[in-house]
């Protein structure tokens, strides 16, 4: 393990622990300004988190150690994972680490986890969400591996570090292919973020809730920690597209000059996909539970287009 | 040294047949206690002399005696039957540890001695066939192991449910011997010898891979051929299953390798029809436990779907040689031989830690358990090990062989022929759709198991199981975290190289995250709790009732999933008025549909019925009709050969 990858470790880190939250605010921002709203600051996502860490921590009574480890697993987890993602400096890959499979297990580590969790204190709206999440997270699955494969298809790589140092190389605009598979994986963040039209991340209805059903039971600084990690998620996921489609800017050598630019530079485009991600919400409804298998569907298919394209061209 | 080991360890499990047959009319603990201890120390000679093998790579091969020249009896142990053989070692120690207590609260007084007999002579047969240096010895073994497996799952002989499984799984393991025995027939036909060597490209070479393949299939329990499955397992005591699924699967497994490596030299279509085998029973296997509340028969659905991944790598593996890809086909084959040793862990640490379950709440339903994470604390730490690692999540030891099987599919793209590459990656969605789905139904088992509140009264009084009912399945979850987190070095240690990533590091990275940020919340966040109850839109009391139950979580994926399941609605309505519109009495029956048995089973025996009552006239029961038979056959004869000459 070199100096370098150990100072990516510590960045990449830092870096999307810093913006995760900014990213959460400027969606809801762009939501409000779309229902004519001002909408809370871009910062409220960082007191909510402060607030949230100076509150106790209530347990349920039927509740089992799963309940109390859960938060520190899910963050661990997601943690480990957005360090498969470089946000801004790719780092030569050590170990394994940015191999896309690992990847996505990570984050279902982090969902099994949240799913038993939802389960353990026994109230129906934890079980109606994790009941859920496990349903979607299962039938978006094989879309989610078909586009893996597209990208390793077309980076010839399993190892998210080298698609990353490619696409830098290679520059924007990206090929078409590519802008086809940032498409859906597009949908992919929106079903994994559990956004509209799956999830509405915003209401605690329970005919919508899947992701807040699950952490309804979590308070204080466990429930700090799970919205930190979503918001975590959603960032690297985000950080997936951004640094596929247009990745210039992004830092492959380790100068404080390079770093601060990639940092700059991706802070701005993850607000403009944040903002997308905002505007895509804010046009859709929540649809009904059963239609979205057809949903899933139809971004299988797609995704299966894309690579069968990419096989007979 | 290796031959000394050898002989001990079989001398071992002998004593361990013997002893409790000649004690069989006494009811003593100290016997079968003697009986299992055989298989604890015979397991760990077994152990050592395979490690010592896997290790070293050395062939040991043995000959007892050779009556002729195209036959001899003998033994011989290269890396991959030591590998197997390891598995049997690891499996059977583990649950003779765990059976030492277990069998003491089975009823059946004196007859408990027999099982543990029994037990040991069925592990015996299966070490046999591993060690097989022949055909011959091969099927002989394999047919022990049939038999010796079906006395043990006839063990509570007097349940109705017992006795319809057994005869169920008779009949099947019957049919797996008869194709093993056609396919070996076959071979000699082409080679003319009983030696495990290359058969050639024939069309009689052809016919006995199909035959073998249908036989292991059979004993691997894929769909179609699966339906014993879950019929045998719950029938049968918990270390038996144990044993069934984790090790007895595995030797079809080990079966098919071998004939695949050794004998044949497969084609490319042999490789398509073994992939689409694994692939259909992965997905229908695990679709069909999701449906499952019996807690055995549901880890008995994801045995099929364990075996489909396994048969998946393996069609891979034949897949790539056939196209001159060795790098990948070694990767495919494996992840297969992988998956069977980690699939051999966890299910047999689930199938113990499911026994105890069921011995403490007197219940197989899971509707019926719920809250056993606060009165068996360790059993659910136990079990719960086991399902982070069936779920596939890293780093635990599923997910270390579920990698390489997805690192080989991803590297498909070599393959030149574009249809082919298309086929691959639809089977790589459902593959990944197969592990999805398989931590949804761990979640849903845990979750309904272990969590939230008591569902009936004996799940409410359930306690904690004695030592060695947790120390058996203590092992194994031990092997299921050391195969996961070591899983790159093992792979070094014994010299071969994969590209996988370096789970350690991973589990390092995790473990460091976990700390940090608990040293960060230790210093800044508020250090109070509270205990309070379920909240519960303001309900004053919380009743199981009101919990989702295991049928409402997978509720979702049936809808999804409704045209694999096919439920049935029957409904008879009486009306008191002709014009019916008075409704008088009804009963209304959902039931799933059991496509398989009545689509394929029934069929196959309603025709083979027919055939034998045809059969059936020409055994008149009289003397003289036989002896015209007799007749009838020579005058045949006569004229046959007469014709040839």
């Amino acid at each position: 393990m070199t100096f370098s990858f150990i100072f990516y470790l510590i960045i990449n880190t830092v870096a999307v622990l810093a913006i995760a939250p900014l990213f959460m605010s400027i969606i809801k921002k762009v939501k409000a300004w779309t229902q004519g709203r001002r909408g809370p600051s871009v910062f409220q996502t960082y007191f909510n988190l402060a607030k949230l860490l100076k509150k106790e921590v209530i347990y349920s009574s039927h509740s089992s150690w799963i309940m109390r480890v859960t938060p520190l697993v899910n963050i661990a987890a997601i943690l480990v994972a957005a360090l498969f993602v470089p946000l801004v400096f790719v780092p030569e890959p050590v170990g394994g680490i940015g191999n896309i499979i690992l990847l996505l297990y990570l984050l279902a580590l982090a969902k099994f986890f949240m799913a038993l969790a939802g389960l353990d204190a026994g109230s129906s709206f934890g079980g109606m969400g994790s009941s859920r999440e496990m349903s979607i997270s299962a039938i978006i699955e094989p879309t989610t591996i078909i586009v893996f494969a597209a990208l390793v298809f077309v980076f010839k790589t399993l190892n998210v570090f080298e698609m990353f140092i490619t696409s830098a190389a290679t520059g924007t605009p990206a090929t078409p292919t590519l802008i086809l598979l940032a498409i859906s994986l597009f949908i992919i963040l929106i079903v994994e973020t559990s956004r509209i039209p799956v999830d509405n991340p915003e209401t605690h209805l329970e005919l919508t809730m899947i992701h807040e059903g699950m952490v309804l039971e979590q308070s204080g600084s466990n429930l700090a920690l799970m919205e930190l990690s979503s918001a975590v998620k959603l960032t690297l996921l985000m950080a997936l597209i951004i640094n596929l489609i247009v990745p210039f800017g992004l830092a492959t050598s380790l100068t404080l000059g390079t770093i601060v630019v990639a940092a700059v530079m991706f802070a701005l485009k993850g607000t403009i996909l944040a903002g997308i991600i905002g505007l895509f919400e804010s046009s859709m409804s929540k649809m009904r539970f059963f239609r979205l298998p057809s949903l899933f569907a139809m971004a299988f298919f797609f995704s299966t287009l894309i690579i069968i394209i990419e096989v007979f061209a | 040294m290796i031959v000394e080991l050898f002989i001990l360890s079989i001398l071992v499990f002998f004593l361990g047949i013997l002893v409790p047959l000649v004690t069989a009319a006494r009811d003593q603990r100290v016997f079968r206690t003697a009986a299992l201890g055989c298989t604890i120390i015979g397991s760990v000679v077994l152990g050592v002399l395979s490690l010592v093998i896997l290790l070293t790579g050395q062939v040991f091969s043995w000959t007892i005696f050779q009556p002729f020249a195209a036959f001899s009896l003998g033994f011989s142990v290269d890396r991959l039957a030591a590998f197997f053989l390891l598995l049997i070692a690891a499996v059977s120690g583990c649950v003779a540890l765990y059976a030492t207590e277990y069998i003491e609260h089975l009823d059946g007084g004196s007859r408990r001695n027999l099982l543990c007999g029994c037990t040991n002579l069925f592990i015996l047969s299966m070490l046999l066939v591993v060690v097989s240096a022949n055909t011959v010895s091969f099927l002989f073994f394999w047919e022990l192991m049939a038999g010796s497996s079906f006395l043990l799952v006839m063990y509570e002989y007097t349940g109705p449910d017992t006795k319809k499984a057994g005869i169920f799984y008779f009949v099947m393991t019957q049919f797996s011997t008869l194709f093993v025995m056609l396919g070996i027939v076959l071979l000699y036909g082409q080679t003319g010898s009983f030696s495990l060597a290359p058969a050639g490209i024939s069309f009689l070479s052809t016919a006995a891979f199909l035959a073998l393949l249908i036989g292991f299939s059979i004993k691997a329990g894929i769909i179609p051929f699966h339906k014993w499955l879950p019929y045998a397992h719950p029938a049968s005591p918990s270390p038996i299953s144990a044993l069934m699924s984790a090790v007895m699967l595995k030797i079809a497994v080990y079966g098919l390798v071998r004939f695949l490596l050794d004998v044949f030299s497969p084609e490319l279509w042999w490789g398509i029809v073994i992939l689409f085998l694994g692939t259909a029973s992965a997905v229908l296997g695990i679709i069909y436990a999701l449906k499952e509340y019996d807690i055995k028969a549901m880890l008995a659905y994801s045995s099929i779907e364990n075996v489909g991944i396994i048969f998946t790598g393996i069609g891979l593996y034949v897949i790539f040689t056939s196209y001159h890809m060795p790098g990948l086909a070694s990767i495919s084959l494996l992840g297969a031989l992988f998956h069977s040793l980690n699939h051999a862990m966890f299910k047999s640490l689930l199938f113990l830690t499911a026994g105890s379950v069921v011995h403490a709440t007197h219940t197989r339903d899971i509707e019926q358990m719920g809250g056993l994470v606060h009165r068996m604390p360790y059993t659910s730490a136990l079990f719960f090990t086991g399902a982070l690692a069936i779920a596939a999540l890293p780093p635990l030891n599923g997910f270390a062989s579920e990698i390489l099987i997805f690192i080989s599919f991803f590297s498909s793209v070599a393959v030149a022929d574009p249809l082919l590459k298309v086929l691959l990656f639809i089977c790589l969605a459902l593959f990944a759709l197969t592990s999805a789905l398989s931590a949804a139904c761990f979640v849903k088992a845990f979750g309904s198991v272990f969590l939230a509140l008591p569902r009936s009264k004996e799940s409410g009084e359930a306690r904690e199981v004695p030592l060695r009912m947790l120390l058996g399945p203590a092992i194994l979850a031990a092997a299921c975290i050391i195969l996961g987190v070591f899983a790159a070095q093992i792979f070094v240690l014994v010299g071969l190289s994969v590209p996988m990533p370096d789970l350690f590091l991973v589990g390092l990275l995790l473990l460091a995250m976990a700390v940090l940020t608990y040293a960060f919340l230790f210093f800044t966040a508020s250090r109070d709790v509270r205990i309070a109850g379920t909240w519960g839109c303001g309900t004053p009391s919380q009743q199981p009732a009101m919990e989702y139950s295991g049928h409402g979580f997978s509720e979702p994926i049936d809808i999804i999933f409704s045209t694999v399941y096919r439920t049935k609605m029957k409904n008879e309505r009486k009306f008191f008025d002709r014009k019916n519109c008075i409704f008088a009495e009804g009963t209304a029956d959902i039931s799933l549909m059991k496509i398989f048995e009545e689509y394929v089973y029934l069929p196959v025996a309603r025709a083979s019925y027919h055939a034998a009552k045809v059969v059936s006239r020409f055994q008149s029961g009289c003397l003289d009709t036989y002896l015209l038979y007799v007749f009838c056959t020579v005058i045949a004869i006569i004229i046959y050969l007469g014709w040839l000459a």
